[in-house]
């Protein structure tokens, strides 16, 4: 710390964790023993939709070393899990997909446990598969799940203003569809759980959950026990992006397990469960209807969405509340429609995945905003800076944005990649004899920056201590998952009670000690527990003040906290440490200990999806440059320039990798990624031929933030977690028509597929069946 | 897994061989292969795993009265660092150079990767333009015997060789192509490194002027072996590669590939990557 008053905020400051990590001692759940533990495994079904007619585990049962072999005739007691409560953990008449889980083994060791597996007898009568969403939708198609005739998992209708009439008004009208694909989280550490129960029956779970709380409530109803005899820590969790969001039957197989034994059960998936059995990105066919007027003023927006909600009902079939915000509010629209039917298949079923159904309509989205800007003979930039939001708007769907550095990051972006000179010069150069071509694209996005409450509360706790030696235990209920949230939260208490940064210890991941959160979701961490930890802060800087200015018989407003010092004026007055030290061991003893709960002034939406649902909102442009070879299909992305409205810096270096590690991965969801799957089964369960994008295919990357200072932010900043891994895609695919003269509807621009699209040879997306 | 019931590491030829004539051996190599392939499940171990990592005679690159000869324990990454390799062999070398990761290349022998016999097999593909030949060595009846089989006979299948299991390969022997002898490698893969070829390609030829001569073209990943492409060649012998050359070479290479669609690539997309790029590289070794 330097001179009184000098700050934290907006420093490139290294991650806590990182020396761990780097140096290889951070004990994951895959190096967590707990004496006495058994190890688990799943027995999956090998049939993709059928009726289970016996299983017969007498030899698994027999085997040396098994502990318990079971099914779901050994735990009648077990619910239903997930969003939707559609399936139970383990499976009892019936499979619906590949991924089903039908049996489980806890053993001494994983091979003993492997190879009882391999004993049991599971007799299947299979049963006829729903492959697609139109074969599922298809008249007299089995009924995947009770209660859903036409296998129609859930439905989500928007609606603003009058379409037909916006239609009417309209100079140009275009309609696309567009095709996405799977893809999944690929998280470096697989999932696993510890579960554990003492003899009176409490659980104690180590789970990589991004939602603690709200599970503990969902497992004590499964095992009907008080919630309050479930503790949950999370060991440092080796990447979740969404993945954790739900309960998955895992989890609670390894809970009924424990049970059953009585000892200590760890299961850690291998890395081709995590690809079979983990959530992924749902497929999604979106046909977008959209229209302007000479002058380039939008009119309406019709979105209809078929998402392939696979076999059950996770987080990723409520991606439309994302999906409608940036139909309806991204860009100014006066009419919308918006409809979703997330259908049942027999496929790998879709979780919540960073972004949430953002990437999907942005893809769309701005598709249609370089589509028309050239029917009505605008520069791109131009149609979208007179259609942009502006501070102070409130949209129709009722999101009051009260910052909004829209046109700032659209104008920025382009300035820098110099995107209106290279537009037309690429484009000069369609029908010269190269083969490979140069493109650049752009698209923006905009993402719940200040959590969203899709629960009626979104708040989190801070418990925060300060020891007799001025250092700090800040207990947060904010969950760390690698994304340096323990980091940032810790700058901001350094902030308010001018200590350095090696004064605050967080713990932040014991339902026991820590207060509650709604869990890692939405972008919202830095923003929710960030104002949490700042309030609790606060308290305790008012009754160290307080004290202080009794003590030294002088005016509060005079004082101030600053380099481990009660200063008066510009005068030290009291060394921190000593000085509450002297609190603590006075006649009047007195520890500083403050909690502070914070809930955001947002609102949980109304039955028609309207409201301000978060406290603030992030924007973003993206300019991605590429280069087309026309004779093999590669896509090289060269340069991402993006333009960034995070509110304000507050880690550079933290949001630096944030932003990084958000575009690489939504240039993997456009160019590499692909989680194949064929007849309901995953083609590619490893990484050899599910491909991520690897060191040498970085591109540069130049990243500008725009700082709009958000009043309700912690120092200003908003969430950023999701946002830059949002418009990659449609800014890729901007820029491949740019290159090209081709426009690619379907995802991803693997090589072949941008072969085939650029060859007239591929198969462009069609409307199936809508519901 | 299979259980293995002795694990052996002979120091000398003579051993190795000794060892594989008695029977049910799993050679050892590098490992790139063998270990991913019996951990899926896909091969099974024999009762002895002989490392042969120690055996001398299996080391070494030199040149003799034309002959470049390459110890069969060779890794990608001493072909990649040999002086020989990157001047003479250099369509050999390129291949090196786009082989997997610095890791697999420091382990991944050349020797395992012709036994592996992987129709995607990247070394392959330059050593069948560069005319190699395998040498095998086995003790059938007490003394150390040897045979040479040109490349091209060698394979039979995917994963198929004409070695025998009681042979042992020692060395692949690679004639020095006459001077002024160019060549590109190039594989197509979704991206630069750690990739399975979809196609690859090795063209080389001795360039008078502008004249091709000693053409000569391999692919991989388009058959279930590596293969020459002879119709191509005899195209394109004596002829400088103009544009309606090209056009009937890579032609010609289409009536000798048999593709088939997998998860890394259609059929219908190995053959336009087969034309298109076959050209391109003859256009380049045109230039050079
Ligand atoms: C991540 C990864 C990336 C890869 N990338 C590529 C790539 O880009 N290009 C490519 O071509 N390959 C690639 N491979 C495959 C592999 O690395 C190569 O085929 C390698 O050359 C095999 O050599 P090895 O020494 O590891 O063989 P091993 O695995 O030890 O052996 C392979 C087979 O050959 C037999 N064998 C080995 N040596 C002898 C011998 N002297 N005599 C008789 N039999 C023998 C073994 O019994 C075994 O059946 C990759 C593999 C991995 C795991």
């Amino acid at each position: 710390m330097g001179d009184i008053g000098s700050s934290l905020i907006g420093k490139r400051i290294p991650k806590l964790d990182a020396p761990d990590k780097a140096s290889g001692k951070t004990r994951y759940i895959h190096d967590l023993e707990a004496p006495g533990a058994l190890h688990a495994k799943i027995l999956r079904s090998t049939e993709v939709h059928a009726r289970i007619v016996w299983i017969d585990t007498a030899a698994a049962k027999r085997l040396p070393g098994v502990h318990a072999v079971i099914t779901a005739a050994d735990v009648p007691w077990q619910r239903p899990i997930g969003v939707a409560k559609d399936h139970l953990p383990l499976k009892t008449d019936r499979v619906r997909s590949l991924r089903d889980e039908v049996a489980a083994v806890a053993a001494d060791t994983e091979e003993i446990a492997e190879e009882a597996l391999k004993l049991i007898k599971v007799h299947y009568e299979p049963l006829p598969v729903l492959t697609t969403t139109d074969e599922a939708l298809a008249p007299g198609a089995p009924q995947l799940h009770e209660g859903h005739a036409n296998n129609v998992a859930m439905t989500f209708d928007y609606a603003q203003g009058d379409v037909a009439q916006g239609e009417a008004q309209s100079d140009v009208v275009i309609e696309d569809v567009f095709r996405l694909h799977y893809v999944t989280h690929c998280c470096m550490g697989v999932s696993g759980v510890i579960a554990e129960f003492d003899p009176g029956g409490s659980l104690l779970l180590y789970s990589n959950t991004q939602v603690p709380f709200l599970h503990k409530r969902e497992f004590a109803e499964m095992l009907g026990i008080d919630p309050g005899r479930i503790r949950i820590i999370q060991p440092p969790i080796g990447g979740g992006f969404g993945s954790k969001l739900d309960v998955y039957p895992f989890e609670p197989i390894a809970i009924f397990l424990a049970r059953i034994t009585g000892r200590p059960v760890k299961l850690l998936f291998t890395r081709e469960e995590e690809f079979l059995a983990s959530p992924t990105r749902q497929p999604v066919v979106l046909k977008l209807r959209s229209g302007c007027k000479k002058d380039g003023t939008l009119t309406f927006r019709t979105v209809e969405t078929v998402h392939d909600n696979g076999a059950y009902t996770s987080w990723g079939a409520t991606t439309p509340f994302v999906m409608m915000q940036t139909v309806s509010s991204l860009y100014r629209v006066p009419h919308c429609k918006y409809h979703t039917a997330a259908v049942y298949t027999n496929n790998p079923y879709a979780g919540s995945f960073r972004g949430y159904g953002n990437l999907q309509a942005t893809f769309a989205v701005e598709a249609h905003m370089d589509k028309l800007a050239e029917a009505v003979g605008m520069d791109l930039l131009a149609f979208r800076l007179k259609n942009a939001q502006e501070p102070g708007e409130v949209t129709p769907q009722g999101m009051h944005f009260k910052t909004c550095g829209f046109k700032q990051c659209l104008t920025t972006a382009a300035e820098r990649s110099d995107f209106v000179a290279k537009q037309a010069a690429n484009r000069a150069r369609w029908r010269d004899a190269n083969p490979v071509k140069r493109g650049i694209g752009i698209a923006s996005m905009l993402h719940v920056g200040g959590g969203a409450k899709i629960y009626p509360s979104d708040g989190c706790g801070t418990i925060l201590k300060v020891d007799d030696f001025a250092h700090v235990t800040l207990i947060t209920g904010a969950s760390e998952i690698g994304q340096g949230s323990e980091t940032v939260l810790a700058q901001l208490v350094c902030e308010e009670l001018g200590l350095p940064l090696s004064a605050v210890s967080v713990v932040n991941n014991d339902t026991d000690i820590t207060p509650w959160d709604v869990g890692v979701h939405a972008s919202r961490t830095t923003f929710i527990a960030g104002n949490s930890a700042i309030g609790a802060a606060r308290k305790a800087k008012a009754k160290i003040l307080a004290a202080a200015a009794a003590k030294a018989g002088v005016p509060v407003e005079t004082l101030s906290l600053s380099q481990g010092f009660v200063f008066s004026e510009n005068k030290k007055l009291f060394e921190l440490g000593k000085f509450l030290r002297g609190l603590h061991f006075s006649d009047r003893a007195e520890l500083v200990m403050t909690t502070f709960y914070y809930e955001p002034p947002s609102k949980h939406q109304d039955k028609q999806f309207k409201g301000d649902v978060s406290a603030a909102y992030a924007w973003a442009t993206q300019a991605c440059e590429v280069e087309v070879d026309t004779l093999t299909g590669i896509v090289r992305l060269l340069k991402v320039t993006g333009a960034h409205d995070v509110g304000r810096v507050l880690n550079r270096l933290g949001i630096e990798g944030q932003i990084e590690g958000g575009m690489v991965m939504g240039m993997g969801y456009a160019l590499t990624e692909n989680l194949v799957v064929e007849n309901c089964t995953v083609k590619n369960p490893n990484f050899r031929d599910y491909k991520l994008v690897t060191a040498p295919e970085m591109p540069e990357m130049d990243i500008s933030f725009i700082e709009t200072m958000d009043g309700e932010g912690p120092q200003g900043a908003k969430g950023v977690g999701e946002a830059p891994a949002i418009c990659m895609a449609a800014a890729i695919a901007n820029a491949i028509y740019n290159a090209t003269g081709t426009r690619i509807y379907a995802l991803p621009f693997t090589p072949e597929n941008v072969y085939r699209a650029l060859h007239g040879a591929a198969q462009a997306p069609a409307w199936g069946k809508a519901a | 897994m299979h259980a293995i019931e002795r694990y052996v590491r002979p120091g000398s030829l003579e051993e190795a061989a000794e060892i594989l004539r008695a029977g049910n051996v799993t050679v050892l190599a590098g490992g790139t292969d063998l270990m991913p392939q019996t951990h899926a499940g896909r091969v099974k171990f024999q009762s002895v795993l002989m490392n042969v990592r120690r055996v001398p005679e299996l080391r070494g690159i030199e040149e003799h009265g034309g002959v470049v000869r390459i110890g069969a324990l060779v890794t990608i990454t001493e072909l990649r660092e040999s002086a020989l390799v990157r001047e003479r062999l250099n369509v050999l070398w390129q291949a090196c150079d786009h082989f997997a990761s610095d890791q697999i290349r420091n382990a991944a022998t050349l020797g395992g990767n012709v036994c592996n016999a992987s129709p995607a097999g990247d070394t392959l593909v330059p050593l069948l333009a560069l005319e190699a030949r395998t040498v095998l060595a086995s003790k059938p009846n007490g003394s150390l015997e040897t045979r040479r089989i040109p490349l091209d006979k060698f394979f039979s299948g995917p994963g198929r060789t004409l070695k025998k299991p009681s042979e042992l390969l020692a060395a692949i022997e690679v004639p020095l192509p006459p001077q002024g002898f160019v060549g590109e490698f190039y594989k197509h893969g979704t991206r630069p490194g750690l990739d399975i070829s979809a196609i690859s390609i090795a063209v080389g030829a001795q360039l008078k002027g502008k004249v091709l001569n000693e053409v000569r073209i391999a692919f991989g990943a388009v058959a279930p072996t590596p293969i020459r492409a002879p119709r191509a060649e005899a195209v394109l012998e004596g002829r400088e590669a103009d544009a309606a050359t090209l056009e009937a070479a890579a032609q010609a290479a289409l009536g000798e590939i048999h593709p088939i669609s997998d998860v890394r690539a259609s059929d219908w997309y190995r053959r336009e990557l087969v034309r298109n790029m076959l050209k391109r590289v003859i256009s380049h070794v045109g230039q050079l």
